[in-house]
């Protein structure tokens, strides 16, 4: 006969212990985890939802664009306003893809949003010491890495790729014929290729500034340096120079130009500083050489020796 | 069969060796390892996990190799970190949960061993709060439960009861011995509280500057400690107190307080200094481990005094702790330090 505990907790007796008798899964499955629980981390946060609502917002507006030239008998204003926001569905040679320059624009909220997060999503495990809660279970330092990276690394595709994909299909939905996926079938690639640097380039150096300053403060000082005061820098010297490789000490702009290198098309510049395919393989060379040099600190700074008091 | 076996583990941070030529054999159950604080447990435990890579030596735990293995150990193994480390902005049953994710345990398995467990160790009303509202004890209970998730065979604790107060102290130590006499499974109790692992463990390490310096079965090492006998005699004494030291005993007298006057026992001494045991009729005798309690009674009849009292002095695990760590003091060479 069951006893009242059993009763009232429909059969199970909550008070003894049960052992449990699973298979274990792959250690690699725990990255997952880390990915999910960081997402948690970031939605539970109001301070984000700011940031988040930006990025959302910049995505309405272009769906809705999107929207209006294909639906309504609107051209005129629509094409005035895709093009006050460099939004070109169908470029033409030597004109950028609007998805590239909406990834771009997307960045800027990215930047932030990791700028805020990045104490929370890595500098809390070593302030914190959670490190040693990870490290003691089954996985070891190689899957937590793993772990935190795609973790950001989705954050990151959530507010650029996935978005730059949906117009993409938005678009294309509103067609009839398959001309438009014919003559833009590379489009998909190219994002995912640039998305792809984006987010392994950012995901790594935050993951790095942040294992090693921890702090809301200074990882947010240290990102602002590397990307806007660079890029300040960088775009003063080449235009008191003219001389555009000047442009790739700014990271963010490395980033834009590895980019493009999918895309296969560099517009000209405003300022008139001519970059081309060539700078887009330095940019690649640039930040392979970044990303090694944080692997080789982030690796250094989660070992299992930091875990002892 | 030994569960854990170690054999001269050394492990040292630059010059500072942490531990020193450690081995260690041990049967299942529960083990206290006990230290002054920078002994090396913790180190010792991160040894165990694979956390740390020994500098010399090997071990197996479970029979599996402590390096080369440590990710199936940590399989097998529930670890309770004594420091917080909590993730921040989650729930109770999300961060039990994770943990279950991060032993390697099914998602859908780990969510219900979550509020399983949490359920166990007593926070099931507290499994839906978030882990900044928990109290230290509560935060320790979680921490247990992160550790039972994937129902390990055994469980490294590291400081369980630190910085709670008396009822919670007294709550987890009935949890964790409640789980042994269930589950029968191992546990290896890593505190400076010697109260907690007289109360739970029946075998004991005992860990001084890096060095094993004691280890067995508590009841075992309490047998070998009661070599301490009290006796009260009737008779001249003197006699049989020197034989009692010609037989390899140490004896103390043992006198009324108000016997001692300026700081002296000026009634019950020699001229020279020595105690005249023939006005004593009490002492505490040191036997060595060969002695047995009939040599009391036969050198007694021998010395025509007739023995009113024999009774082991009982020896806790704090005086037992005292005692080899103070034998230990002077006979371990310092440790090296930056």
């Amino acid at each position: 006969m069951a006893s009242p505990a059993q009763q009232t907790t429909g059969g199970i007796d909550l008070a003894r212990y049960h052992g449990w008798k699973g298979k274990l899964r792959n250690r690699w499955a725990g990255c997952f985890a880390m990915v999910r629980v960081c997402l948690l981390q970031v939605i539970r946060r109001k301070l984000y939802w700011l940031v988040l609502a930006l990025g959302v917002s910049v995505f309405l507006i272009y769906w809705s664009l999107i929207y209006a030239l294909a639906q309504l008998n609107l051209p005129e204003f629509s094409d005035a306003i895709l093009a006050e926001f460099q939004f070109n569905v169908n470029p033409t040679p030597g004109v950028e893809s609007g998805f590239v320059q909406f990834m771009n624009q997307q960045s800027v909220v990215v930047m932030l949003l990791l700028a805020l997060s990045g104490s929370q999503l890595v500098g809390a495990d070593f302030r914190l010491k959670t490190l040693t809660f990870y490290l003691s279970r089954r996985i070891d330092r190689g899957q937590y890495i793993v772990g935190k990276l795609l973790a950001i690394s989705t954050l990151i595709a959530t507010m650029t790729v996935l978005p730059a994909l949906l117009l993409f299909f938005e678009y294309g939905a509103f067609t009839t014929g398959r001309e438009y996926w014919l003559a833009n079938w590379q489009v998909i690639p190219a994002v995912l290729g640039y998305g792809a640097v984006m987010c392994f380039t950012l995901s790594l150096m935050l993951t790095t500034i942040s294992a090693y300053l921890q702090k809301m403060a200074p990882i947010a000082i240290t990102w602002a340096c590397l990307f806007v005061l660079l890029k300040t820098i960088a775009v003063e010297v080449a235009r008191e120079t003219r001389e555009p490789s000047w442009l790739l000490l700014d990271l963010w702009a490395d980033i834009l130009f590895a980019g493009r290198v999918f895309f296969g098309v560099f517009p000209e510049r405003e300022d008139g500083l001519i970059v081309g395919m060539n700078h887009g393989i330095a940019a690649w060379a640039i930040l392979t050489i970044v990303c090694t040099v944080c692997m080789f600190l982030l690796v250094r700074r989660v070992r299992a020796v930091d875990v002892v008091e | 069969m030994a569960f854990l076996e170690l054999q001269n583990l050394v492990k040292s941070y630059g010059r500072v060796q942490a531990l020193r030529d450690v081995s260690l054999q041990l049967a299942p159950g529960a083990i206290g390892l006990v230290g002054n604080n920078g002994a090396g447990k913790s180190t010792l435990l991160k040894v165990l996990l694979g956390l740390l890579r020994p500098d010399a030596g090997q071990g197996t735990i479970l029979g599996l190799d402590i390096w080369n293995d440590s990710s199936e150990i940590r399989g097998l193994v529930g670890y309770m970190p004594e420091i917080t480390a909590t993730v921040p902005m989650l729930k109770g049953a999300e961060f039990v949960t994770l943990s279950g994710d991060l032993y390697g345990m099914p998602h859908t398995d780990a969510r219900r061993r979550a509020h399983e467990v949490l359920n166990y160790v007593g926070l099931g009303e507290l499994r839906y709060r978030r882990l900044d509202e928990y109290s230290t004890g509560n935060l320790q209970r979680l921490k247990l439960a992160a550790a039972l998730v994937h129902d390990p065979q055994l469980l490294l604790l590291d400081e369980p009861t630190n910085g709670l107060d008396p009822n919670g102290r007294a709550a987890m130590l009935r949890t964790i011995q409640d789980l042994i006499a269930e589950t029968g499974k191992s546990v290896i109790l890593c505190t400076h509280l010697l109260g907690d692992v007289e109360r739970i463990c029946q075998q004991v390490v005992v860990l001084h500057q890096g060095t094993v310096i004691l280890s067995g079965e508590m009841a075992e090492l309490k047998q070998k400690a009661a070599s301490r006998f009290d006796i009260t005699w009737d008779g001249d004494g003197g006699a049989y107190v020197a034989a009692l030291q010609r037989a390899g005993t140490s004896v103390t007298p043992i006198v009324h307080r108000a016997a001692i006057s300026n700081g002296t026992l000026s009634g019950y001494t020699n001229g020279d200094g020595t105690f005249d045991f023939a006005k004593i009729n009490a002492a505490q005798v040191t036997v060595g481990e060969d002695w047995t309690t009939s040599t009391f009674f036969q050198l007694a009849q021998d010395h025509g005094v007739v023995l009113r009292r024999l009774r082991p002095v009982e020896e806790n695990l704090q005086d037992l702790f005292l005692r080899v760590t103070a034998n230990k003091q002077d006979g371990l060479p310092p440790r090296p330090s930056l």
